[in-house]
């Protein structure tokens, strides 16, 4: 019965992998054989300054988007989940952004984010006078501003939290409701409520999602950095782990070295997916009910 | 005595320990609670009986604030708390699921209550230890509600009512997950907590042997009215309607008209006339009278030291009979079948009410 899809795993998944894995020791450019290099292309990556930049910029979108993303789902999870007048059009509203394709989100944004007809800095410019704000600020320089670029970023990705949303408003639906009634009996206070049940018991699905939207950042900052910003403004500002790879590998033809940093991104994952086993197993009591 | 004395408390106090005033509520548009006028003593510990769907739950919900009222008033202990939310009711309850929070040790649960209104930590440990000692689930304090049978589930969802002290315990059939007996057991001692603490207790049951052997008072509900409220023994010895009659007692009582084809023997009780029924309990059945009805045995149950017959009268009624098992008739045996006036009970024929006292 698991046979197609063990096929399917070895050779579409675990083949290319461990191949892309050996190519990370070697020197290869797709168009003349891999040479054995060692070492070289990970002690390469460890003083090139473009990797550098890359590997922090990851970390720090990952550092500030997950939270965002999975507190704006909370939030949203914890607002919508009752049945209410309006509630189900709001709940396709907040999964609507992530069923967009990518490119089409991309290019949306990029018309979003125009920093003198753009909707979003018109919006900002409302009231104020020459081109600024009603607080006499420059409105941000989406594009072309490095810090403004990598929070364009994040903005754009917070809104594509779509399945964190779905999942936290399952999970939140499936918990008791006669424990919620218990806490209106004893007249506990909304923050009571959410921070003694709601907040203990959302936890275990909370640790799992953060650690899944701590590995897909990885991936999910690439279509915006390429489509929108390029991986600018120059030299690097939004140049990410995979947008890094991509260049490195199918613009500059560096295969190996490519695959040397995706080894590194792979760590990465391993390590998140690590701390994540830690943190099921630490909450694997709470499902013994 | 009139039908309204028989069905309701005549006169509705709003001192006692809760008083349903007149109160109506529905749920998703269905009417569950029809004018429901009913009195709790302070210190009573009334059973709230009735089939499923009779609308005891949303009695206790509404006593609660759970679910609104459409109409009428809800007061307790003196105070009219209809408009009040839950938490100002002073009310607590125990769910037949237990509603324990699975993330809190038992002594958090049962501090719970404490803990959101402010009550120091040390004094709130110290009264959730004396609560749960109470319920023999002192050392249980450190354990999660996971680690818990049914039965230790059941001890600190009631300490964790006790905390409090409210003005009202609600009991939704608290007991009906527990097997016969841990329930036996539990009945018993909610029977001595409810005498040590003198508190208002309304519990909810569809199980007749735990309102009998628990309550004060007993509140037959049926179709979201109130059939009947009286002690166990008004309840058993004279049922306000054939309703409470066939409900309370097991198996249920014998109901026939009254034109026959079962003549009770004795003097027939005044008013009589019009269309009647005879109800009697199994108990009151005779059998073996030499001028009574002919009937054939169906099938005989046997519990112990007694045995139901269950018989088949020439007429076609059935009958249940109850008879020592030593002296029971065999399936497919010819009997004859007597009652007494004495033993019987007139309801009604249209009606279903009591009209011989």
């Amino acid at each position: 019965m698991l046979a197609p899809y063990l096929v399917g795993l070895v050779g579409l998944v675990l083949v290319p992998a461990a191949v892309t894995l050996t190519l990370a020791f070697t020197e290869y450019d797709l168009v003349n054989p891999p040479s054995w290099a060692g070492l070289a292309n990970i002690s390469e990556l460890v003083t090139d300054p473009v990797f550098r930049v890359a590997l922090a910029n990851s970390l720090v979108f990952a550092l500030v988007a997950v939270p965002l993303r999975v507190l704006l789902a909370l939030g949203l999870a914890l607002l919508l989940h009752r049945r209410s007048f309006g509630g189900r059009p709001a709940r396709v509203a907040a999964l609507l952004p992530t069923v967009v394709p990518e490119i089409a989100y991309g290019l949306l944004w990029l018309w979003l984010f125009n920093p003198l007809y753009g909707p979003i800095n018109q919006l900002l410019r409302v009231g104020g006078e020459n081109g600024l704000t009603v607080l006499g600020r420059t409105p941000p320089q989406w594009l072309t501003d490095p810090t403004d670029a990598r929070a364009a970023i994040i903005l754009m990705s917070v809104f594509t939290m779509g399945e964190t949303f779905v999942v936290l408003l399952a999970a939140r639906r499936a918990l008791p409701a006669d424990v919620y009634e218990v806490a209106a009996l004893e007249d506990a206070t909304g923050w009571d409520v959410f921070r003694r049940i709601t907040l203990p018991l959302m936890a275990p699905v909370l640790a799992l999602l953060v650690v899944r939207d701590l590995i897909a950042s990885l991936h999910f900052s690439f279509v915006p950095a390429f489509v929108v910003t390029d991986g600018g403004p120059p030299p690097y500002a939004t140049t990410y782990l995979s947008l890094f790879i991509y260049r490195t590998g199918f613009e500059y033809l560096r295969y190996g070295y490519a695959a040397a940093a995706t080894l590194v991104m792979m760590l990465l994952t391993v390590a998140a997916v690590v701390v994540q086993w830690r943190l099921f197993r630490r909450y694997r009591a709470f499902y013994r009910l | 005595m009139n039908d309204a004395d028989l069905t309701h408390d005549a006169v509705v106090t709003h001192d006692a320990g809760l008083t349903l005033d007149g109160v109506s509520a529905a749920y998703r548009g269905v009417t569950v609670l029809r004018q429901m006028r009913l009195t709790v003593a302070r210190g009573e510990l009334l059973v709230v009986l009735g089939p499923s769907g009779a609308g005891k739950s949303t009695l206790l919900r509404v006593v609660a604030g759970l679910e609104p009222v459409t109409t009428g008033r809800v007061w307790i202990a003196g105070r009219d708390v209809t408009a009040d939310r839950p938490g100002r009711r002073n009310v607590s309850m125990v769910f037949q699921s237990y509603a324990l929070f699975p993330h809190l040790t038992v002594a958090e649960n049962i501090a719970f209550g404490l803990v959101v209104r402010d009550v120091p930590k040390v004094a709130a440990r110290e009264r959730a230890r004396s609560a749960a000692e109470q319920v023999g689930a002192a050392h249980l304090l450190g354990r999660r509600p996971g680690q818990l049978s049914g039965g230790e589930r059941q001890r600190v969802a009631l300490a964790r009512a006790l905390v409090r002290e409210p003005d009202v315990f609600l009991l939704d059939e608290p007991l009906s997950n527990l097997d016969l007996a841990l329930r036996v057991q539990m009945r018993a001692e909610l029977r001595a907590l409810h005498d040590r603490l003198g508190a208002t207790m309304v519990h909810v049951t569809h199980d007749q042997t735990e309102a009998l052997v628990l309550a004060d008072r007993i509140a037959v509900l049926r179709d979201g009215r109130v059939e009947q409220v009286g002690t166990p023994d008004e309840i058993w010895h004279t049922p306000a309607s054939r309703f409470v009659a066939g409900f309370v007692g097991s198996p249920a009582m014998n109901v026939l008209p009254s034109s026959g084809p079962i003549h009770p023997s004795g003097a027939p009780p005044a008013g009589m006339a019009g269309d009647r029924e005879i109800g009697f309990r199994p108990e009151a059945v005779v059998l073996g009278v030499s001028d009574g009805t002919a009937a054939t045995v169906d099938r005989v149950e046997v519990v112990g030291t007694d045995a139901y017959a269950y018989l088949t009268l020439r007429a076609g009624n059935p009958v249940v009979a109850r008879v020592p098992a030593a002296h029971r008739p065999a399936r497919g045996d010819a009997v004859r079948v007597g009652v007494r006036w004495a033993d019987t009970h007139v309801f009604d024929a249209a009606t279903g009410l009591r009209c011989v006292p």
